[in-house]
């Protein structure tokens, strides 16, 4: 297995990474500070935990999913899951996303001992992400609400393997949710075992974008930033300002756009918003533990269920060919004109599906 | 040594440095003042002189930068004061204006000044050859060859300056300088007040104006100094009458020059025409002492100074008929680098067409043999410079486009090695990277993408940055200026600079606080410590982001001054702790942080402190992953 050089020429030098922080804080060669992670020093390992458990060197699918879920049957855009729900909060949180689903079910999985400590991302601006390992429910009220700016999240793993604790619970990106199973795979779940609620994710931004809002908007204090979808909406001490979709996309992370993956497939339980109805989640239910999670959440009465129209689920299972399809095509592109090492073996079918399914609807 | 130096033993013969010499040599002339600039192979001089100078009645100072220096000879001069300035080569050219306007104008009380030059560059980024200062500016100039003339030279050299009223160069090597040999003391003069006793002695027409108008009576006190060096005691012929054969040499080449006569054996062939005055030559003197012969071998270092002006005399005068063999005709020696007596030998030999028996090797049996291993330019354990170039190349390490580093003089200059990764993309003179910095800085404007940093140590930023950042900030230059502050001139040796708060003569003086010059320029300036690796990365981060200039101090003690301070904190490997090569991270302590310190046990495979080196600054104990280097007092 090759190790940090690879990473480096293959990942950090082909654009490729997403910023989850996987590869971080387990040796003093990667270096990250905002969303720049470099490796500064030439290391010389040969065999690297870096490289992999990084979402962008090869990943075995097929091999994760049949680990992961006892059947590997699922559908080809939201992947596995066996329950998909309308859910929302029963009291509101402040500054809670959307139905504010996620705090409820950390909240819930710290109570129940299900966790020790989740891996959160908090913020002090509302903007700039900030990793942390929460414990109680004062921390997971702080973590409330989304961070669009990439954040090496993952890189507390780590941290939490050293303070001992036996049993995490990550939220985080689909890119770190891959992350989290490679890093399963290789240490075999032990001794911590990991529980993970993947957030529905169409790309992160580069944290250039903060400095664009501050050059548009001098001295914007943010309250809250989400992304109905009529634009980018920016709550802040100067109202509400709403940015066009297009413009903001001129700053994601440029590992995102070879993103396959919009639901955190491989997670326990997968949370986003729901599109038709303001203040409301979906939820995939993916695995008994995401589903027992779920459970008890609701028997806590901190979580409301409804059936998921079946027409929101087909815009759902739209949306997410549409990124699936395009970011193939970006792939697929950069391996021919080698500038990316392929990291998904690109002869299983279910990607000539992806393009043929995707064919004439792809718009976005 | 002090006491050598102002022993009152007159007739006795001891063993001295060069640089002690010269120092027992300005003693004995009646020394009243003395600036220097630190600068190896010279700094010593100034250091024992600052020492003993209380107690001899004379002054001396650490001066600033070297055209301080020699100013405030010329300044002390105006009112009779013998005045000794001290630098090595490039001090001298630092100094070149002020040199050459004062040999315009002369002086009163006598001037020397001694160059150290440095042939091979042991110490310094060149080997420039002082000489060509002393012709350009027309000043008289004297070469030692032997120790005794290093001190007896400069009594001549004060009292030529005073006959002439004209700043008299000596030029020693690296090899005079910091060689030793015997000298014979001198008496030491009565003792007196530097101003004899008359305090008003610059009368209202006494000026020193650099007018045009002196350049003729300047040429007339080179006249005048020829006239004397035809008579002087520090040229002399030895060997046959009529030698086909003459060695001319200088410096050096005097004792490897007989060195060599004595080895083939030639004394009754070869003749060694010996020159101590060097410009102007002694033009009757040499031209005595050439008649006869055919071949003329010059041994001199670097330049052919000597060589070439030599050739002027020759070309004067049709009844010399000789072959020059030397640096630049007819490559009798390479174009650069110091003589050897090898070389000389060689050269002689090639000359007299003598086959020269194969030099008889040594056998050393093997198992009697000392493999030395090979040592790199480093810094030393724990120097704080190792820890600000790490955080460089990491805080440059997460720009888009890298960046550059403008290098200075000074300790730091090491980081264009190894121990600094590599990281420094220019090193020149003193004073140098704040102004080539600025340059760059202003070509963001056209799109230029790098940021740039420039740096300069403490004694440096005194020295010759400030007008550089009055410039950069004036211009608002788009750099980030880093000054290390190590205080310390730990190069040279520790001399003290006007941030220390201590005079050469020991006296204590209200340091100059490098933060408020900067501020008072209206710079932004942040501290912080080299050793808060994170923190330090994260402050120029955050100030390479802003735009214009900006100004960094990475302030930390060098680390022999810690050493020096007293109990150090132990630091040593949990080797419980420790992963060895399975930790996958490379040996990094010892291999990437590469503090001598941080050694590799290979009988335990594990990491390991070295005891002896390690001064306890502890910053290893941050970077290990394992957390397997613990330090007393910290983290158990």
């Amino acid at each position: 297995m090759p190790g940090g050089i690879e990473l480096k020429t293959e990942v950090l030098n082909s654009s490729a990474c997403t910023l989850c922080g996987a590869c971080l804080d387990w040796c003093p060669y990667l270096k990250n500070l905002e969303d720049n992670l470099v490796m500064p020093f030439a290391c010389s390992v040969q065999d690297g935990r870096c490289y992999s458990i990084c979402p962008r060197t090869f990943t075995d699918w097929q091999e994760i999913k049949a680990a992961v879920f006892q059947s590997a049957s699922g559908t080809l855009e939201l992947g596995t899951f066996t329950a998909v729900y309308k859910v929302r909060s029963v009291d509101s949180l402040n500054g809670q996303q959307d139905g504010g689903t996620v705090s409820r079910l950390v909240k819930t999985a710290l109570e129940e001992k299900e966790a020790q400590a989740a891996l959160l991302t908090a913020s002090d601006d509302n903007i700039t992400p900030a990793s942390m390992l929460a414990t109680n429910a004062a921390d997971v009220e702080k973590a409330a609400g989304s961070r669009f700016l990439v954040a090496p999240g993952l890189r507390k793993i780590n941290e939490a393997a050293q303070k001992g604790i036996e049993k995490l619970l990550v939220v985080g990106r689909p890119c770190q949710v891959q992350a989290l199973r490679k890093y399963q795979m290789k240490t075999g779940n032990s001794p911590m075992q990991v529980l993970s609620i993947g957030l529905f994710c169409m790309w992160s931004l580069s944290w250039t974008f903060k400095d664009y809002l501050e050059k548009t908007y001098p001295g914007i204090i943010i309250d809250k930033i989400s992304i109905p979808q009529h634009g980018v909406e920016i709550a802040s001490s100067q109202g509400t300002k709403v940015l066009p979709t297009e413009k903001v996309k001129e700053y994601v992370q440029p590992g995102c756009s070879y993103c396959l993956d919009m639901t955190s497939e491989l997670a326990d339980i997968s949370v986003g918003a729901f599109e038709a109805e303001a203040g409301w989640n979906t939820v995939l239910v993916r695995t008994p533990r995401g589903a027992a999670l779920l459970q008890k959440a609701v028997d806590k009465g901190y979580l409301t269920l409804e059936e998921y129209p079946e027409q929101q689920l087909q815009g759902l299972k739209r949306a997410s060919l549409n990124k699936k399809a395009r970011n193939l095509k970006f792939i697929k592109d950069a391996v021919d004109n080698g500038s990316l090492k392929a990291f998904i073996d690109l002869s299983q079918p279910e990607y000539e599906q992806i393009l043929a399914q995707a064919e004439g609807t792809v718009n976005s | 040594m002090e006491w050598m130096i102002t022993a009152d033993e007159p007739g006795k013969t001891y063993l001295l440095q060069g640089n002690e010499a010269m120092a027992r040599g300005a003693i004995e002339a009646g020394l009243q003042f003395a600036a220097a600039y630190p600068g190896s192979p010279s700094s010593e001089i100034l250091t024992m002189l600052g020492h003993v100078a209380k107690d001899m009645g004379f002054y001396a100072e650490w001066s600033t930068n070297e055209t301080c220096s020699f100013e405030a000879c010329m300044g002390a001069s105006m009112a009779g004061v013998r005045s000794l300035c001290i630098a090595k080569q490039n001090g001298l050219l630092v100094m070149g204006d002020a040199l050459h306007t004062a040999a315009l104008y002369g002086c009163k009380g006598g001037v020397v000044l001694i160059v150290a030059d440095d042939p091979s560059a042991h110490s310094s980024t060149n080997e420039f050859d002082a000489r060509h200062q002393a012709r350009s500016a027309s000043l008289p100039l004297l070469e030692p060859a032997t120790f005794q003339e290093a001190k007896d030279m400069i009594k001549y050299a004060f009292d030529l300056s005073e006959e002439l009223q004209q700043v008299v160069m000596v030029r020693g090597v690296t090899r005079i300088h910091h060689g030793r040999g015997n000298v014979t003391l001198g008496e030491l003069p009565v003792s007196k007040s530097p101003l004899n006793d008359k305090p008003s002695q610059i009368e209202n027409w006494d000026k020193l104006f650099a007018i045009n108008f002196f350049h003729d009576a300047m040429y007339d006190k080179l006249n005048r100094a020829q006239a004397s060096f035809e008579q002087s005691p520090f040229n002399w012929y030895r060997g046959p009458k009529d030698a086909d054969c003459v060695m001319v040499v200088s410096g050096m080449g005097w004792l490897y020059g007989e060195e060599a006569i004595d080895t083939m054996k030639l004394n009754d062939q070869v003749g060694i025409l010996k020159l101590g005055c060097t410009w102007p030559l002694p033009e009757q003197f040499i031209v005595r002492h050439l008649v006869g012969a055919k071949k003329v071998l010059i041994a001199e270092e670097v330049d052919p100074f000597l060589e070439q002006n030599l050739a002027n005399i020759i070309a004067h005068h049709p009844e010399l008929n000789v072959e020059m063999y030397g640096r630049y005709q007819a490559r009798a020696f390479p174009h650069s680098k110091e003589l050897t007596p090898d070389l000389v030998i060689n050269a002689l030999a090639d000359i007299m067409q003598i086959e020269l028996a194969p030099k008889p090797g040594v056998n050393i049996e093997p198992e009697r043999q000392v493999i030395i291993p090979p040592r790199e330019l480093t810094f030393c354990a724990g120097c704080p410079h190792r820890a600000s170039y790490y955080i460089f190349k990491q805080a440059l390490g997460l720009q888009a486009h890298g960046g550059l580093i403008m290098g200075d003089i000074g300790c730091y200059t090491l980081g264009a090695l190894r121990a600094g990764h590599y990281g420094v993309n220019s090193m020149g003179c003193m004073g140098e990277g704040v102004n080539m910095g600025e340059g760059l800085g202003q070509l963001t404007r056209f799109g230029f993408d790098k940021p740039v940093m420039a740096l300069a140590g403490d004694s440096t930023f005194f020295h010759s940055c400030i007008p550089g950042l009055i410039n950069a900030k004036y211009h608002n230059s788009n750099m980030l200026f880093i000054v290390l502050d190590n205080a310390a001139t730990a190069m040279t040796g520790f001399q003290p600079h006007p941030g220390i708060g201590l005079t050469a003569m020991g006296d204590p003086a209200q340091p100059i606080s490098i933060e408020k010059v900067v501020e008072a320029l209206g710079c932004p300036v942040t501290v912080a410590d080299p050793y808060e690796i994170e923190k330090s990365i994260a402050v120029i981060y955050k100030l390479l982001k802003e735009p214009g200039l900006k100004v960094l101090i990475l302030k930390r003690d060098c680390a022999t001054l810690t050493m020096r301070k007293g109990p150090k904190r132990r630091v040593w490997v949990d080797t419980d702790l420790c992963r060895g090569d399975d930790c996958g991270c490379g040996r990094y302590c010892s291999t990437t942080w590469g503090c001598p310190g941080n050694i590799w046990n290979s009988t335990k495979k594990k990491a390991e402190i070295d005891e002896v080196v390690c001064i306890g600054c502890g910053v290893c104990t941050t970077l290990c992953p394992a957390g397997a280097i613990k330090i007393e007092g910290g983290e158990e």
